[in-house]
Order: C-alpha cells, then sequence, then structure tokens
C-alpha cells in the first residue's frame, strides 16, 4: 500500500512534467494545426540553457528559468516566422500539413545537431537540486522537497495560462484563432501574430518543462525523443485539442506509468506510453475531454 | 500485365541484370555494399510512398514491417532450416497481415492521429523486439547465418548483389504496374479527398487495407533482403530513425512519384557517405546538416527534387498548346498535378 502511494505521489510529480509539454504541443496544434515533432527538443535546448545559465554564467534558479523560456520563446517565434510561413506558402493548403510536420522534424534534427555541437554535452549532465533540504513526510509518502517545487511550478505555470486563455484579450484572441482561423481574421484577429506567439508561447512552455526535467533526470541531447513520446501520450490521453485535458492526461499517464512499473514490471513502463496512444486513439480518439469527433466542414 | 510492361522495361531490366552480374566480381566490396543498402531503402522508400505519396495515409508504422521480414526470414532459416527462397515470401506475407491487421483501425483516423497511433504501433514492436528474449535475443540482436540460393551460397556482398538487383527489379516492375493501374488512381483520389472518392464510387476502405497490406509486403520483403545482406541485426535497426530516414527519402525525392523516390534514396542514402568523405571535423556536424537539410527541402523544394526538375522541364518546354501558351501549364500528370 506504500508502495502504490509512493508510486501515485512520484507519477505525480513526472506527469505534472509530461502535461507541461503536452500543452505546449496542444497549443502548437489548437492554432496552427501542426504537430511539432520537435516538442521534446525544445525542451532538451531548454534544459541545456538553463546548465549553460547556472554553470556558465552562474545565475540563480530563478533566472535560468528565465533565460530559457525567453531564449526558446525567441526561437519559437524565430522557426514559424522564418521557416514555417515559407512552408506554407510553397504548397496548396490540402497537403500543407505534411510538409510542415517534416519541417519540425528538421527542427529537431537542427537542435540536437546544435546541441552537439558543443563538447561540453557530451556527458551526462544533471541540473542541480533547486535547494538542498530534508524530504517531507506525508504519512508513508516521501516527498523530496524538488518533487515538490516541480509541482508547484506547473501548477503556477496551469494558472497563468489559465488566466491568460480566459481572460486576457490575446488569449481569447488565441482561442479564436485556433477555433476558426478565418473567422478569426474576418473580425480583424491578426492571425498571422497569433500563431506566431502560440509558438513563442509553446516553446517557452517546453523550455520551462526542459529545465525541470533536467533537474531530476540526467540529461543527454538525446532525451527530447523520449519526451515528446509522453508528451504526446499525455496528450492524446486527454484530447489533443484540450488544454485542461492535457494536464489531465499527462498526470494519468504518470500515474499510470509508475503502477505499471510497480504491478508488471519495470521493462513494461517502456511499453506503457504505446499501448496507451494505441488504445486511446482506437477506441475514443478523441480523448477523455476531445467533444464529439466531427467532420470538419469544407 | 502485358500492356503496361513495354519491351522496353524488359529488355532494360534484363540489361540491367546482365550488368550487374559482371560488375559483381570486380567492383570494390565496399560499393557493392552501398548499393545493396541503397536498393533496400529504394523498396522500402517505395513501399512508403505508395502508402504517403499516392493513398495520402501519413502513417508510421514501416519500421514494424520491415522488421518482420528480416527478423522472420532471419528466424525461419536459423530455427526451421526453412530456405530463403521460401522463407522471404513467406516474411513479407506476414508482414502484409500484419499491415492489414493495422489497417483495419487505420482506416478510420485522421492524418495526425493516424501517424501517432502507427508510430506507436512501430515502437510497440521494438518493444517486443527487444522483450521477446528468447525468440528474438532481445536488444542483442541475432546473428543470421549466410543464406543458400540453390545450392550457391552468399556468403557476402559481392554474391548477394545479383541476387538483390534482381529481386528489385521484380519489385520495380510491380511499383510501375501498380502505379498506372485503375488502383492507383484510386489511391489518388483518396488522397485528394476521401468524400468526393466515395461518392464517386471508390471503396475506400478496401482500397485503404489494400495499400496498407501493399506497403507492409514491400517493407517485408526490403526485410529479407536486408537479412540477405547482413550477418548481424538488432532491434535498434527498426526505430523511429529509420522512419524518419525513409519518410525524408520520398519527401526530398518527391513523393507520388518512382522517379522523385528513387531519386531521394540515392541523395540521403549517399549523405552520410559524402559527409564522411569530407572533413573529419564534418562528423559532428551530421544531424545539423541532416535537420537543415529537412528543413531547405520542405521551405524550397515541397515537392522534392523531382517536383523541381519536372517544374523546369514544364518552363523550358517549348511546345504550344490550343491558347498559346506552353503546353506544360496546362499538363496534369496524375501524380502531382
Amino acid at each position: 500500500m506504500d508502495a502504490l502511494l509512493q508510486s501515485v505521489a512520484s507519477g505525480v510529480v513526472t506527469g505534472s512534467i509530461y502535461a507541461l509539454v503536452a500543452l505546449s504541443l496542444v497549443i502548437i496544434f489548437k492554432s496552427t494545426e501542426v504537430v511539432n515533432f520537435g516538442g521534446g527538443d525544445v525542451a532538451m535546448v531548454g534544459a541545456y540553457v538553463g546548465l549553460f545559465a547556472i554553470v556558465f554564467l552562474e545565475l540563480p534558479y530563478p533566472y535560468a528559468f528565465a533565460l530559457a523560456a525567453v531564449g526558446l520563446f525567441v526561437m519559437g517565434i524565430a522557426f514559424e516566422w522564418g521557416v514555417l510561413r515559407t512552408v506554407v506558402g510553397g504548397v496548396d493548403p490540402s497537403r500543407v500539413l505534411i510538409s510542415l510536420v517534416i519541417a519540425t522534424l528538421g527542427l529537431s534534427y537542427v537542435l540536437r545537431g546544435a546541441v552537439r555541437l558543443f563538447n561540453y554535452t557530451d556527458e551526462v549532465r544533471r541540473l542541480p537540486t533547486f535547494f538542498r533540504a530534508p524530504p517531507i513526510f506525508l504519512g508513508p509518502v516521501i516527498l523530496q522537497y524538488q518533487d515538490i517545487i516541480i509541482v508547484g511550478i506547473s501548477c503556477a505555470l496551469m494558472a497563468i495560462l489559465y488566466v491568460f486563455f480566459q481572460h486576457t484579450l490575446f488569449g481569447k484572441g488565441l482561442r479564436a484563432t485556433s477555433m476558426n482561423a478565418k473567422a478569426a481574421q474576418l473580425i480583424g484577429i491578426p492571425t498571422g501574430a497569433m500563431r506566431l506567439f502560440a509558438w513563442g508561447i509553446a516553446c517557452a512552455l517546453a523550455a520551462i518543462a526542459g529545465v525541470l526535467i533536467g533537474s531530476k533526470l540526467p540529461m543527454t541531447p538525446d532525451f527530447g525523443s523520449q519526451v515528446v513520446l509522453l508528451a504526446f501520450a499525455a496528450a492524446i490521453i486527454g484530447g489533443f485539442s484540450s488544454l485542461p485535458g492535457c494536464i489531465v492526461g499527462g498526470i494519468l499517464l504518470g500515474v499510470v506509468q509508475n503502477l505499471v512499473g510497480l504491478f508488471v514490471s519495470s521493462s513494461a513502463t517502456a511499453l506503457a506510453p504505446f499501448l496507451v496512444i494505441m488504445v486511446v486513439l482506437i477506441v475514443r480518439p478523441q480523448g477523455l475531454f476531445g467533444g464529439r469527433v466531427a467532420i470538419k466542414k469544407v | 500485365m502485358v500492356g503496361s510492361l513495354s519491351l522496353r522495361i524488359v529488355v532494360g531490366s534484363a540489361l540491367a541484370l546482365a550488368l550487374s552480374l559482371v560488375i559483381a566480381p570486380v567492383a570494390p566490396e565496399y560499393y557493392l555494399h552501398l548499393a545493396n543498402n541503397l536498393i533496400i531503402f529504394a523498396v522500402l522508400a517505395l513501399g512508403l510512398d505508395l502508402l504517403m505519396g499516392w493513398a495520402g495515409q501519413f502513417a508510421l508504422a514501416h519500421p514494424a514491417f520491415f522488421a518482420i521480414g528480416c527478423y522472420g526470414t532471419a528466424l525461419l532459416n536459423l530455427k526451421l532450416g526453412v530456405p530463403f527462397v521460401i522463407a522471404m515470401p513467406v516474411s513479407a506475407v506476414l508482414a502484409g497481415l500484419l499491415g492489414l491487421l493495422v489497417g483495419i483501425p487505420a482506416t478510420r483516423m485522421r492524418n495526425i492521429y493516424l501517424s501517432l497511433a502507427t508510430f506507436a504501433f512501430a515502437e510497440s514492436m521494438r518493444w517486443v523486439l527487444n522483450s521477446w528474449d528468447s525468440l528474438t535475443g532481445g536488444p542483442n540482436g541475432i546473428r543470421i547465418s549466410p543464406f543458400n540460393l540453390f545450392g550457391y551460397g552468399i556468403i557476402n556482398d559481392i554474391d548477394a548483389f545479383p541476387v538483390i538487383v534482381l529481386l528489385f527489379l521484380m519489385i520495380l516492375a510491380a511499383t510501375i504496374y501498380l502505379t498506372t493501374s485503375r488502383f492507383s488512381r484510386e489511391m489518388l483520389a483518396i488522397r485528394e479527398s476521401e468524400h468526393v472518392a466515395l461518392a464517386s464510387g471508390v471503396d475506400v476502405t478496401q482500397v485503404k487495407l489494400k495499400v496498407f497490406a501493399i506497403s507492409a509486403v514491400y517493407a517485408g520483403l526490403a526485410g529479407g533482403m536486408f537479412a540477405l545482406t547482413h550477418s548481424f541485426t538488432n532491434p535498434d535497426q527498426f526505430g523511429f530513425a529509420t522512419s524518419i530516414v525513409v519518410l525524408s527519402m520520398i519527401v526530398v525525392g518527391g513523393m507520388g512519384s518512382i522517379a522523385g523516390v528513387l531519386i531521394g534514396v540515392v541523395i540521403i542514402g549517399l549523405l552520410p557517405e559524402v559527409l564522411r568523405g569530407a572533413l573529419k571535423s564534418i562528423q559532428i556536424w551530421q544531424e545539423l546538416i541532416y535537420g537543415v537539410i529537412l528543413i531547405a527541402a520542405m521551405m524550397f523544394a515541397p515537392k522534392g527534387v523531382w517536383g523541381v526538375l519536372r517544374e523546369l522541364w514544364l518552363k523550358t518546354s517549348r511546345t504550344t498548346g490550343d491558347l498559346g501558351k506552353p503546353a506544360g501549364q496546362f499538363e496534369q500528370d496524375g501524380a502531382n498535378p
């Protein structure tokens, strides 16, 4: 029973990180219909930027987060503006999606290649823990301060996003663009700017998630591909178009993964996300929170 | 069948085969090794192109069928002593059946969800290969013993080359037949719009299932060819990286056309060799360069190199049509309007 509770608790922690990356993927998908296969590598770069800030610039932790977030915000905007707009302009709209997705695959390779250029990344690194403190005991469950801070930051970010999307004009504009881009344009919402901003926010989110991952797991230039897979699983569980769904999906995935590891075997944890993806897509493709599966009107 | 396969093609194939028999003993073995690998990827790419370029299904399950073809052929030979000429087709058919199985839920899925579900399937297959130690040797892989072809042992790339060429020519002929048949038009109709295709009398579900199965058979055949030319394999060969390589081959070369796919195979297939031949320090840039090529291809040549070549040809062709404009501007090619 203790092991069960412990599994659930640590599942919530890792799950909230998956949720953040999943949010990044879904924000881009909702605003631009592009699936960002490079999302995990954006997180990876965020982690390394954070590492750079802490180790070389010797900045305190909050600045590391800020630097990673701002840096990748800029990169996201640059990518949408410099690359994706050209891709969209070059092909007829019915077949543009696959080109865009491959462009994001290209982005993932570029990010990985760029990080590998620095010899510093050859060794496996870890970000230092936020601050050293004895673990907290919540009944039978042992919680590291680290984990609590991770969950805290995730919750704070989700709250900020909620306020942003529900109550600010910009956020509402983004939601309008994702619901129906043509209609939004007709009302006067600058959809081009909205797309840029969506990419920027999404990459900043992924960067922060990356720093959080880096503080918990060993960092290598390759961890992006594992992260993106789990983020996809989380987003799919929640329904790829639902932001609260990502959060629920992420936490569910984290918990399920740990439970599978506990009750089945540790090697099965790798299989869990794939099974989840396939089962959900076959049985209930709209996920837990998606609406009825509707055919888009031509 | 005779209608689509002109005499030119048959004679050309016979010549190519004869050429390969002559070249094999004299060419450096490394080049033959490269050629074999390129041909294997060409088969993979042609199969994926049928699914993605012609039928428009963004499915990433290819590596799973590749694995079945390879492991199937190797294990049938290793454990049951089945000769290559039987083992390879059997594994390819098995792959095709699995492709059909995957196709059943896949026909209901749209673009992005389809790609994610098939990706998850391919990774699950890799997990099975990694975990089923007793059968597949797990992460350590299996050693493939050399095959015997009608009593003639295939021990190295030199022996294998003519066989690989022969298999490739047969597969190429089948591809040409497929892409000029009524089936190809049904695939194109589905790619452009499933609803319109359905309204026009195309049995969308049937065609999709067939394409999934056929594409899987291609991958299975490629797997068998891989088993013939390699003495070792392990699950890492059949992961997402392979998917991306094959995908970039067909995208950079040009989807929906055999020539485009083959161009893409050569470009992407020889890229590591070119980079290796350049400065040693370039090696660290490999991934970066690869990503830049993908992005650049999507930005400037979304229809692939073949698309660019065709546009050039259309622009420079001097024949005029009825309206006084170069005929090329109104030409609708079946694969890439």
